[in-house]
């Protein structure tokens, strides 16, 4: 199921593909009198990476190693300093902030290790968050909230404020929410980070039923995370290491 | 264009985010709703003042009374005598006054204070002193004239030797100073061999500076006692009409004299300065700079403090502009829960001015509330919101998605 990242044409399976990317950040400013004085870190180099629907892949690495810098690429939230992201066939290097904002609405879905619910909120309203953004109607977001907790077996938790559960449930509800307009690609970011290990297994089982039929990318130095992935690509100072392996899932 | 059922939906949560914050006593957001509070209700209680002054003016303008007064005096010898320039001939003057059909009455107007005696103690209390020739239909300092024998009889066609009446009606305040009632004489060491009894209490003997204590007796009677007989002097000539028009006829009746609209000092004030409507614009737009800098101060402190769901929410997906809607509508709604707020705390601060005002200065200001200002109160806090929301959505269009959620 890995990806042959030296074939160029598009496969239609394939949904994120990632090539020679390179994202550098610069360090402090610049010369009082002309010229960039800045040096330059390279987060991410060359790597390149596909991933197809049904697939869950776990970047690993320890920290510092680039694995949330590459989420980020392959997520749409940030773009190459070099090489090309290519989500559901558009590339993010080639959209303005607006378009790559509409790119992940409709295409990409998010978990954050730290959960990133609106405290105000019910859990229903916090999964209808990405609906309203598309307009729909107040009955149709209820229904398709409601659904998606029912789905992470939430449906008796719909009207609890975050603040009400525990860091487990939160995090369920994070995944029903990204996948509340049925992206091509979920993409996590540490999604055990926060949580013990009997609550990991519980998320983890969550998003492996989310690969089932769309690409999950998730980032994690969680050996129980990276167990359930269908595939590893590990990282090291930037770069892909030659320990890749991959096993299917249950 | 943003689909209104898009708006709506985002309207929506900008409110209960707001909701939230401030369950969860959220400092920027409470901070906010008490500052707008302040302000609206200052506002509020300052445009009740105002109110309150232009409501006595409406009542002067409605009125066609005049005022004679010398020119080097002015309209607050109604209130307190200047013992300077005075009118003369004054009975002649105002009968001629009043010979103009379009004139109802004219009465000369004398004012003294006057040492009395305590019926009961002996205790000497100084009266304002109110001589005026008495007509049926005359009012003065809210003084009936007609509970005084008709005309000015002591006056006699200028002899003053007609019948003396000794009639002086009392204000409230005049007979609980005196411990005087209908009957009671007064004593003055400055009576001779004159004598002045009470022939009746009434309510009133208000003035520009407060209730104070009022004596109304026949003019000729006064100028007895206080030396004003000499000329025929008196300091004013009220003349009620129905015409407009007379007054440049009484403009040209005394040289160095001054024609000034009835009501006293402070509708006379009101009017040539449009006091009221200075207030009230002053206020509001006091109220609007301090509020929006209020406002757009605590929201910018409250979206950096919560710039990491405001990055979440770019990061699933709300446009730019959806989250700047969104820091507006929040904006918006926290200035017009102070506007509400500050609209009850305007009432109750009318309320307790008036209430300062009859304690302290035994002078009811006169401010009042009225269903208008709820509007404007609104207004207010909607102008703020939509003014000190700039900054705020300024601020949150500059948030970085990856930037904070990479903290």
């Amino acid at each position: 199921m890995e990806g042959d990242i030296s074939d160029e044409t598009f496969d239609s399976s394939v949904i994120v593909r990632g090539r020679d990317l390179v994202r550098e950040y610069e360090w402090g400013g610049t010369r009082l009198f002309g010229g960039d004085s800045s040096p330059s870190v390279r987060a991410v180099d060359g790597v390149s990476i596909d991933v197809e629907s049904g697939e869950l892949v776990g970047i690993t690495g320890p920290s510092g190693s680039g694995k949330s810098t590459l989420l980020h690429l392959l997520g749409g939230l940030d773009i190459p300093t070099t090489g090309t992201v290519t989500i559901a066939g558009m590339d993010t290097s080639d959209l303005g902030e607006r378009g790559r904002t509409r790119l992940r609405l409709e295409h990409v879905g998010i978990v954050f290790q730290r959960f990133h619910l609106l405290p105000a909120l019910s859990a229903r309203a916090n999964v209808a968050l990405p609906l309203v953004e598309l307009g729909e109607s107040k009955s149709r977001r209820r229904e398709r909230a409601t659904e998606l907790l029912e789905a992470v077996g939430l449906g008796d938790r719909v009207a609890h404020k975050p603040g009400r559960l525990s860091g487990g449930e939160q995090q369920r509800v994070a995944i029903a929410r990204s996948l509340a307009t049925e992206p091509d690609l979920v993409v996590a970011d540490e999604p055990t980070g926060e949580l013990d290990s009997a609550t990991s297994d519980r998320v983890l089982a969550t998003l492996g039923d989310v690969a089932d039929d769309r690409a999950v990318v998730l980032a994690s130095h969680d050996p129980r995370a990276l167990a359930v992935c269908d595939r590893q690509v590990p990282l090291r100072d930037g770069t892909r290491t030659s320990g890749e392996h991959s096993h299917g899932r249950d | 264009m943003v689909p209104p059922r898009r708006l709506g939906a985002l309207a929506g949560l900008a409110v209960w985010r707001v909701i939230g914050r401030l369950r969860t006593s959220s400092a920027q957001i409470t901070l906010s709703v008490v500052g707008v509070a302040l302000a609206v209700g200052l506002v509020v209680s300052v445009c009740g003042i105002s109110l309150g002054l232009a409501s006595e003016s409406v009542v002067a303008s409605e009125e066609t009374d005049y005022w004679i007064v010398p020119e080097a005096a002015n309209v607050q010898s109604l209130a307190v005598p200047t013992g300077s320039v005075k009118l003369g001939d004054v009975h002649d003057a105002s009968a001629h006054i009043a010979t103009d059909e379009r004139v109802e009455y004219a009465v000369p107007v004398s004012l003294e204070l006057f040492p009395v005696e305590d019926a009961v103690t002996g205790e000497r209390t100084y009266v304002l002193a109110v001589g005026v020739v008495s007509h049926p239909e005359a009012e003065l300092l809210g003084l009936p004239l007609g509970r005084l024998a008709p005309g000015d009889p002591y006056y006699a066609n200028g002899t003053y030797d007609g019948t003396w009446t000794g009639e002086a009606v009392l204000n409230e305040a005049a007979a609980t100073s005196l411990n005087a009632s209908t009957g009671t004489a007064l004593e003055s060491p400055r009576l001779s061999n004159r004598s002045f009894s009470v022939v009746g209490v009434s309510a009133g003997g208000r003035t520009a500076t407060g209730t104070v204590p009022v004596a109304l007796v026949h003019l000729s009677e006064l100028q007895a006692v206080s030396g004003g007989a000499t000329g025929d002097q008196a300091d004013q000539i009220l003349v009620s009409t129905d015409d407009r028009s007379v007054r440049p006829s009484l403009e040209g009746l005394y040289p160095r004299t001054t024609v000034v609209r009835r009501s006293g000092l402070r509708a006379q004030r009101v009017s040539s300065s449009n006091l009221p409507l200075a207030i009230a614009v002053s206020g509001a737009a006091t109220t609007v700079v301090v509020g929006v800098l209020f406002v757009a101060t605590l929201m910018g402190l409250a979206v950096s403090d919560d710039s990491e769901s405001l990055g979440a929410l770019a990061a699933i997906g709300l446009s730019r502009r959806s989250r700047s809607f969104v820091v507006a509508v929040e904006t918006v709604t926290v200035a017009l829960l102070g506007g509400v707020c500050g609209l009850v705390l305007g009432v109750v601060g009318i309320a307790g001015i008036n209430a300062a005002g009859e304690a302290v200065l035994g002078v009811n200001p006169g401010a009042r509330f009225d269903p208008l200002l709820v509007g404007f109160a609104v207004a207010v806090a909607l102008l703020i919101g939509v003014l000190g929301a700039v900054y705020p959505v300024w601020l949150s269009r500059r948030t970085n998605p990856l930037e904070v959620l990479s903290r």
